[in-house]
């Protein structure tokens, strides 16, 4: 019975869910010259959600500057995918945060809504 | 071939088919992470014209969301309730809003820390918890919104959001 249970727990809690890992990511060189990745990896099992939103901030939560490949990541219902955050040498000691949040589309009409935001902190 | 050989080269194939079956490994890796769930939608109720309220006296349903950490004090929870609605009909009048955040379910006996722990700011819209023991929590979100001075809210449909972080520390 308990194990029913966690296992019910368990699938109802991730038919909605938003991850962002890894929670200290580190950056290292990537193969351009000065500039610096970390690697990320979003996960959606929200079924309403199909974008998320890249960002970098420094320790007062003020915009660093980044690039990546979209900073708005379409994706798709239990999807996976893996994202590369690259940042400049010279804004490399102030990033602190890289974050992702849930857009929620206009069409999505249910009456209290959750934005989510995961942040991991850069080590 | 001869018959006695197959005899015994069938069972021993069977064995090594066997064995090499049940040395398939599966792996997997336990890492540091938050998770939010949105446990329970909410809806607001309608009690009188004047009030939108998501607890259930007023005919309402509170939002929960669930927290899932791995690790402890590695993150903090911070969830901000609405203070206008995202959509609605034209309101020309000031909505008054009030809500709270608290800690429902836990996990751990030990997370009933959390809700003593809590810091509100933001005018009481913003309430963050320091998630200082790994496993799962349940916030409860309570949302109410009233219209001008006991004027009746609109007809239409209306939508408030809740932005629920994980901030890692």
């Amino acid at each position: 019975m308990k194990v029913f249970v966690l296992v019910l727990g368990l699938l109802s809690g991730y038919a909605s869910a938003h991850q962002f890992t890894p929670t200290y990511p580190e950056l290292s060189p990537s193969h351009m010259t000065g500039v610096y990745k970390a690697e990320m990896i979003l996960f959606n099992t929200r079924k309403e959600i199909e974008y998320y939103a890249l960002n970098v901030f420094d320790k007062d939560w003020a915009p660093v500057r980044f690039a990546t490949e979209n900073r708005l990541v379409k994706i798709d219902y239990e999807e996976r995918k893996y994202v590369n955050i690259y940042i400049s040498k010279k804004d490399v000691k102030d990033a602190s945060y890289i974050c992702s949040k849930s857009k929620i589309l206009s069409s999505v009409k249910d009456t209290s809504i959750v934005a989510s935001r995961i942040c991991s902190k850069i080590k | 071939m001869k018959l006695k050989n197959l005899l015994f080269l069938i069972p021993a194939a069977t064995v090594l088919s066997t064995n090499a079956a049940a040395n398939i490994p599966i792996s997997g890796t336990v890492e540091s992470k938050c998770v939010i769930m949105t446990d329970t939608d909410g809806l607001y109720g309608n009690p009188t014209a004047d009030k939108l309220s998501t607890t259930a006296a007023d005919g309402g349903v509170v939002p929960i969301i669930r927290y899932d950490i791995i690790t402890a004090s590695a993150y903090k929870a911070v969830i901000t309730t609405p203070s206008s609605f995202s959509s609605s009909p034209n309101l020309p009048d000031t909505v008054d809003w009030t809500s709270s955040t608290t800690v429902g379910q836990t996990s751990d006996a030990g997370m009933s820390a959390f809700e003593s722990g809590k810091v509100v700011y933001n005018n009481s819209h913003t309430t963050e918890f320091d998630l200082t023991i790994a496993g799962s929590v349940w916030f409860n979100v309570s949302s109410v919104a009233e219209y001008g001075y006991g004027k009746a809210f609109p007809s239409g449909n209306y939508t408030a959001l809740i932005t629920a972080e994980c901030i890692a520390q």
